[in-house]
């Protein structure tokens, strides 16, 4: 199963690196976010939180590099006519799926790493962290939550075909029940208790406090905690959604 | 025990039409089919589009579920024992689709290795073996974008058979291929026969079932109208001969006058380019050619002949009295 999992986010990666829109998208979207936050929050003049928000702006860029990434690979595999095959696969269907969900994820950790240096380039955002050690774990840490996440997602893609326009009307949801988008203390508290449950939520605040705090081992523990609950809760829904597919004879439709 | 074994096996999908009153219908793709194929046989389902074919060969290979019915793989119930069916049976499907085009046909065939848990000791060596199988060495680190069709379906029967599997399904495997390429695919298939695999192959292609298969069933409508060796196919039809009429324009009112000849068994048409041809079955013996001449005076025709009925024409007989 390790073999199938390794071999599916080579795969994945390949297939994503041969398609040159994909590419420079990866290429142009960390200069927008770094540029949004620069001008979003207007804080020029405090470096500290001007370093929080492109770290902000980073995790929103990786979710939505693994949502949309994850929601158009499956969506391809419908295209491609790979899909049944998949399924058809002897391997438990969540470990050919969850590849696709981190292989996504770690081009969304290549988001972050651009997005600061963009900001750096660019705007002289300062890159100090404070703890880099805890930041090296803190980073794959969040990849997993947000991949993991993307697994969940992914398993409802595999019962209905719009599975890319599905995966575009879950990007702002998400950007803004984790805080990410604007703070949640300008929101209503039952947004925050959503963003409980949302891996970037734990992921994103393993990465800040790993960079500017002291609490970052709690949320690196809460975000491999989320982690194991996503695989659990897709591995789940990936068996009954594709049962649920076996029934309805839709695993083929385009 | 039998390779597979099927029992009134049926199988609805529902559908919807219209969008604010909604209403739901169901189709029948499958109605009570019922066979066996025996270990190491080459079994043949031939059908029109629509006729069941691949519903059949989805349900087998555990893609679908059956609405009723019961199917056994190998002793293993595809709908409940998914897994035990997926370790130990093959797919392969015709058309472009299935491969990941912007990889090269080793990256697909050792994806689909790991997924199909190839052990990896033998992983190169059945790679290997495989692409001298289906004429792909030499070209297997080119992108399958750059694959023609025949290549990408030799590349799938590869993919099928990486596993080592006992029972292959080919679902229309040479469809679309040009006269080439599907000889190419057939004397693969004719190959996996002659090793002793067990395939279940489905077709509308006559020539490609009689040239391969062992025993086929002609399926329409969801039910299977015949079933025995091609030989005993073709003995249904050997009572009458085959008369072809080349025409242009010949409209239906013609067809039916022709049909209400006495000695007429039967009348389809087929198009070849711009013509039309007439197909006429008759009772060996009878003399029509005159009479059919006759009826179509003043339409415009080509070329007229005589011949003894083929697995094609049992095959229409069949498939037109369902």
């Amino acid at each position: 199963m390790i073999r199938a999992f390794a071999s599916g986010m080579r795969v994945h990666v390949v297939q994503f690196s041969r398609n040159p829109f994909d590419l420079s998208g990866v290429f142009l979207w960390p200069i927008l976010y770094a540029s949004i936050a620069y001008y979003l929050l207007d804080a020029k003049h405090d470096p500290r939180l001007l370093f929080a928000s492109s770290l902000g702006a980073a995790v929103m860029l990786m979710w939505s590099l693994v949502v949309i990434g994850s929601s158009s690979a499956l969506e391809n595999q419908r295209w491609l006519g790979t899909l049944e095959l998949l399924v058809a696969a002897p391997v438990p269907f969540a470990v050919v799926i969850a590849p696709i969900c981190v292989a996504s994820g770690f081009v969304g950790a290549y988001g972050i790493a651009a997005t600061l240096v963009w900001g750096r380039l660019l705007y002289g955002v300062p890159l100090v962290i404070a703890h880099p050690f805890a930041f090296a774990v803190a980073l794959p840490a969040c990849v997993l939550a947000i991949g993991m996440l993307g697994l969940v997602m992914a398993s409802t893609f595999v019962l209905y075909r719009a599975a890319f326009s599905l995966g575009l009307a879950l990007q702002y949801p998400v950007w803004i029940a984790t805080g990410l988008l604007v703070p949640l203390s300008t929101l209503p508290a039952f947004v925050r208790q959503i963003g409980w449950f949302l891996g970037p939520y734990w992921g994103f605040r393993a990465i800040r406090e790993a960079a500017l705090g002291s609490r970052a081992w709690t949320y690196i523990g809460m975000s491999v905690a989320v982690s194991a609950a996503y695989f659990v809760v897709g591995a789940i829904f990936l068996r009954l959604f594709v049962h649920v597919a076996r029934s309805r004879g839709s695993l083929k439709l385009t | 025990m039998a390779a597979i074994e099927v029992t009134d096996l049926c199988r609805r999908y529902r559908t919807h039409v219209g969008i604010v009153r909604r209403r739901r219908t169901d189709v029948q793709a499958l109605a009570g089919i019922s066979f066996e194929v025996e270990r190491g046989e080459l079994f043949g389902l031939l059908g029109p589009n629509g006729a069941g074919k691949t519903t059949t060969i989805k349900i087998l290979t555990t893609l679908l579920l059956p609405s009723s019915g019961t199917a056994r793989v190998l002793g293993f119930d595809p709908a409940r024992q998914a897994g035990e069916v997926r370790r130990r049976v093959g797919h392969v499907f015709g058309g472009d689709r299935g491969l990941y085009d912007r990889l090269s046909a080793l990256d697909n065939l050792r994806y689909f290795a790991d997924l199909y848990r190839v052990p990896v000791r033998e992983k190169r060596a059945r790679i290997d073996s495989l692409l001298e199988l289906v004429g792909l060495k030499g070209r297997e680190r080119e992108r399958v974008e750059t694959y023609s069709r025949g290549m990408r379906q030799r590349l799938h029967i590869a993919r099928g058979l990486l596993h080592d599997p006992d029972v292959l399904f080919l679902d229309e495997p040479t469809i679309g291929l040009d006269p080439v390429g599907a000889r190419e695919v057939r004397e693969t298939i004719a190959g996996l026969r002659d090793q002793g695999k067990t395939i279940l192959l489905t077709t509308h292609y006559m020539y490609e079932a009689d040239e391969l298969c062992q025993r086929l069933a002609v399926i329409a409508g969801g039910r299977f109208v015949a079933s025995g060796t091609p030989a005993e196919l073709k003995a249904r039809v050997l009572d009458r001969t085959v008369i072809e009429i080349e025409s242009f324009g010949v409209g239906e009112e013609a067809l039916d006058r022709l049909r209400a000849l006495p000695g007429v068994l039967s009348v389809a048409t087929e198009q070849r380019d711009q013509a039309e041809l007439i197909l006429v079955q008759s009772s060996v013996g009878s003399e029509l050619t005159r009479a059919l001449l006759h009826e179509l005076e003043g339409a415009t025709l080509g070329k007229v002949i005589a011949r003894e009925p083929t697995l094609e024409d049992a095959y229409v007989e069949l498939v037109q009295t369902a």
